[in-house]
């Protein structure tokens, strides 16, 4: 399907996290090859969520350890994990409600283009930023919603500028936490489209619960439930496995 | 602390003290306060898990407690055990009526208003009980059952102290029974966790809000009819106490019942032995362990992880306001200040001046990061006696000696920052206000400051060799600008790139950091951004008053500019000046008045809190958009910064 290459640019092993007692991710192996599409699926309080949080640091893992391109990055703190072009979406849209659309955007363009720290330079000083900050909103088809605040906007355009931002950091691998949840059908073909345009160089992990579009953007697939790693393969693979049908049944899912 | 002053009753009676006689003096008096730390430190963790309020009013309700025993027994001879009882039964009553008609109103609301409230309920009760039986302590004798000593030869026990600690043990013990073993304690458990989740049980939630407030407020009252017959029953014995149990409730965390008490105890009898080693640590020792823990265990020694939170803080801000409403309002306040010294008081306006941006360095944290400091009186009253002790003693001219305090202020706020920056929301309010009561005691005690005196008659001297402060309208006019080109400073960093990341920071921490961004950095340096402001104004208002005292640095004072910014308008850029100027008017005339100044100061707090959240500048600018027919309608929990 695209440029396999035999390296994992991600991996996690015997990964664990404990809430309260609860072990909500269980000694989890995981693989990410560079230049991949990698579902990750999996029943509602799979730990899918909680695995995303890991691999970027987001939460710390109780025990385990995360590799990216071969570097422990287990004890890093979640800023630098991103600044190693590991970035994430998050499955409850994460944005900036009281900036604009177009400054929302413009905020994760500022620290790869140095103008984070500066405190005496003013606003105007980001303004080349912006035509870039445009491209990318245009990429997601929010133009027409440039100058609005985020805050306002209606949910499926909400993700849609959490990816947008997510883009704007150019990161080589991309955790796309459920991206096209709660958007309609035609917003679904563009948001395949558009993934897999960007994933062209770049390793895309995504939570999705779609098995359609799971099944056209994807290389490979996890499967996960309780915690654990319940299958992992192709799509077909996965689809073929009786456990696999087992589990989505129990869970109402076809 | 509290019992510092009767710790000769205990050893007293043997002069020759053996250090060993010593030693277990002190542990004595460590157990005693530890039982009272336990006590309220209980009552805090456990109406903060239901309702997620830090409860304010602790201390005022542990003071209602004593003096509610001591009127009893005074105007109707109702005895001690009566009123173990009673008290605490009265004291819960108006606790339910706190909770219905106040508390009830802001569980929707960011945790932020909880403290805020409860903190202006503190001031009215211990305000008015003030006014009403006077500063001075009163006597009240112990239950003649237990009075008499127990002589163990290397300690001597009064039977009451006995008392006290078991008494403090048992219904310590009881509450941990009632929230672990019985079916209400599961329910209240569960709703802490999930309060829809409870309901659909069919639990009465409301009412296990009321009855959870009750409990901890009873257990407070409980505490203060403990105490009455040790500690002199003063309007005023709660307040020092709950920032004290405040810091130990930090250092435990919040999480546990157990970790409550067990830490109350720890911590009091290590603050006992510290009396014994090094007395001049005992005041702080407790905020020490706080700050060592927060380094090493940020979520406290027995609390849960640090929660990562996505929500976004929601204090009430307006929306933005054009740049057309806005030059017209420039005009006229600039104006206004330059004309203000030949109508006002020139050297009241020059204090206006101070205060307004005192306010505004606090504003720049709670209305531009959402975080709300309640230690700002550190820096402010920091860098005051710095600026005191310069310009008296080492004869600094005033340019030198503002520096010399904005330097200190910083510093002081580096410090602050680095221990808490880490935790968010309540705890942050917390932990600043806990290290500021820190800065306290440490003016009290340092020998430079001159204790309750404070540094007099501070000269004003020559501003850069040429311009003579002495002169009124040459001391308000170089404030004017000085306070000028700190506000246009301000005013530049908010609208830098620097700027533009604090505010995303602030709109949603989680995503700023997984887009790189080091959150805690761009905090840090906003918070010792705000502290230099801070002591850039207290320096200024030294040279203005000539006085530097401990009023400077008393969390009281860290209160006043909180309330300034809630009033004026937080997140507005000029809503805290306005605030500051409003405050200070009012407690300029009120000098004068019968009601006592705290009142007044909580009961705008309340009122603040409940039905104007926005602040003036906060509403005028909601009107003007309106009128102006905006089509973004600012909500309560938008967050934009206001730019007026
Ligand atoms: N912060 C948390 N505290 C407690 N439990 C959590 C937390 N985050 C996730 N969990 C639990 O971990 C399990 C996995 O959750 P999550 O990773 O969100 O699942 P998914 O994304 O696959 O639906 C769930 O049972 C959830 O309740
Ligand atoms: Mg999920």
């Amino acid at each position: 399907m695209s440029s396999q290459s035999e390296a994992p640019v991600l991996r996690a092993t015997k990964l664990v996290r404990e809430f309260y007692g609860f072990r909500a991710v269980n000694n989890l192996d995981i693989e990410i090859m560079e230049g991949h599409i990698h579902a990750l699926i999996g029943p509602n309080g799979a730990g899918k969520t909680t695995v995303f949080n890991l691999l970027t640091k987001t939460i710390p893992p109780t025990s385990g350890n995360i590799f990216l391109r071969g570097r422990d990055i287990t004890r890093m703190p979640a800023a630098d994990v991103a600044r190693q072009g590991l970035v994430r979406s998050f499955q409850i849209s994460a944005i900036f409600p009281s900036l604009t659309v177009l400054e929302n955007v413009v905020v994760a363009l500022q620290r790869p283009a140095g103008l984070a720290t500066q405190l005496w330079r003013s606003r105007r000083a980001l303004n080349p930023l912006y035509g870039r900050a445009e491209e990318l909103i245009d990429s997601v088809g929010l133009s027409a919603w440039a100058t609005r605040q985020a805050g306002e906007l209606p949910y499926g355009r909400k993700r849609a500028l959490e990816i947008a931002t997510t883009l704007a950091l150019s990161p080589d691998v991309l955790l796309l936490d459920e991206p096209m949840a709660g958007m309609g059908r035609e917003d679904i073909d563009d948001m395949v489209e558009l993934i897999r345009k960007v994933a062209k160089g770049k390793t895309v992990v995504m939570v999705e619960h779609n098995l359609g579009v799971v099944s056209r953007l994807c290389d490979r697939v996890t499967v996960l439930a309780r915690g654990e790693t319940l299958a992992e393969g192709t799509y077909a693979d996965v689809s073929a496995d009786p456990r696999v049908r087992e589990a989505y049944m129990g869970n109402g899912h076809a | 602390m509290p019992v510092a002053a009767n710790s000769k009753v205990i050893w007293g009676s043997n002069m020759f003290s053996y250090p060993i006689q010593l030693i277990m003096g002190q542990l004595l008096i460590g157990v005693i306060n530890g039982a009272f730390y336990a006590v309220l430190s209980l009552g805090l963790a456990v109406i903060f898990g239901l309702l997620r309020v830090i409860n304010f009013a602790h201390g005022a309700q542990y003071m209602l407690g004593a003096v509610t025993a001591w009127l009893l027994l005074r105007y109707l001879g109702i005895g001690y055990w009566p009123a173990l009882v009673l008290a605490p039964a009265i004291v819960g009553l108006l606790a339910f009526v706190i909770e219905r008609l106040l508390l009830r109103r802001i569980y929707n609301l960011d945790h932020l208003y909880g403290l805020l409230l409860t903190f202006g309920l503190a001031l009215i009760i211990e305000g008015s009980m003030r006014h009403w039986l006077g500063a001075a302590g009163k006597p009240y004798a112990p239950p003649a059952l237990l009075t008499g000593v127990w002589n163990f030869g290397i300690v001597i026990v009064p039977i009451y102290r006995a008392f006290i600690v078991s008494a403090a043990l048992v219904v310590c013990l009881a509450v941990w029974l009632l929230i672990e073993k019985t079916k209400i304690g599961s329910y209240l458990r569960a709703a802490t966790e999930n309060a829809s989740l409870v309901e659909t049980f069919g639990v009465n939630v409301p009412i296990l809000l009321s009855a959870t407030y009750v409990l901890g407020a009873m257990l407070a009252a409980f505490a203060g009819v403990l105490a009455a017959p040790i500690y002199q029953v003063s309007p005023l014995m709660g307040s020092h106490l709950i920032i004290i149990v405040f810091a130990v409730v930090v250092a435990g965390g919040m999480g546990s019942i157990m970790g409550a008490v067990v830490t109350g105890f720890a911590l009091g009898i290590l603050e006992g032995l510290t009396k014994v080693f090094y007395p001049q640590a005992s005041t702080v020792v407790i905020f020490l362990v706080m700050a060592l823990v927060l380094l090493f265990r940020p979520a406290g020694l027995f609390g849960r992880d640090v929660a990562a939170s996505t929500a976004a803080p929601a204090l009430a801000t307006a929306g933005k306001l054009s740049r057309k409403a806005l030059v017209p309002i420039a005009v006229i306040a600039a104006l206004f200040l330059l004309a203000a010294p030949f109508f006002i008081y020139p050297t009241f306006a020059t204090r206006l001046l101070c205060f307004a941006l005192f306010a505004c360095a606090f504003n720049l944290l709670i209305g531009y990061v959402g975080l709300l400091s309640f230690g700002h009186a550190a820096f402010f009253g920091g860098s005051a006696y710095i600026t005191a002790h310069a310009l008296k003693i080492w004869g600094f001219p005033p340019e030198v000696a503002i520096l010399a305090g904005v330097v200190l202020a910083s510093a002081i706020g580096f410090i602050f920052g680095i221990l808490a920056i880490r935790r968010q929301g309540i705890y942050f309010a917390m932990i600043t206000l806990a290290l500021g009561q820190m800065v306290y005691f440490c003016f009290l005690q340092a020998p430079f400051a001159g204790g309750e005196d404070g540094i007099q008659a501070v000269p004003r001297g020559m501003l850069f060799g040429m311009i003579d402060l002495y002169h009124p309208f040459a001391l308000y006019y170089s404030v004017l600008a000085i306070v000028g080109l700190a506000l246009a400073a301000t005013w530049r960093i908010l609208n830098s790139p620097f700027g533009s990341i604090l505010g995303a920071v602030r709109d949603n921490e989680l995503r700023a950091v997984s887009l790189g961004y080091h959150v805690h950095r761009y905090k840090l340096g906003a918070f010792v951004i705000s502290a230099a402001l801070a002591g850039l104004a207290g320096s200024l208002k030294v040279i203005t008053v000539q006085i530097a005292s401990l009023t400077d640095v008393t969390w009281q004072m860290s209160g006043e500019v909180v309330l300034m910014t809630l009033l004026g308008g937080m997140g507005t850029f000029f809503g805290p000046a306005v605030g500051a100027a409003v405050i200070t008017v009012i407690e300029h005339y009120l000098a004068g008045f019968t009601v006592p100044a705290p009142v007044v100061t909580g009961g705008l707090f309340v009122i603040c809190v409940l039905v104007f959240r926005r602040g003036i500048v906060g509403e005028i600018i909601m009107l003007l958009r309106i009128r102006g027919g905006s089509k973004t309608q600012a909500k309560d929990a938008a967050t934009s910064p206001v730019h007026v």
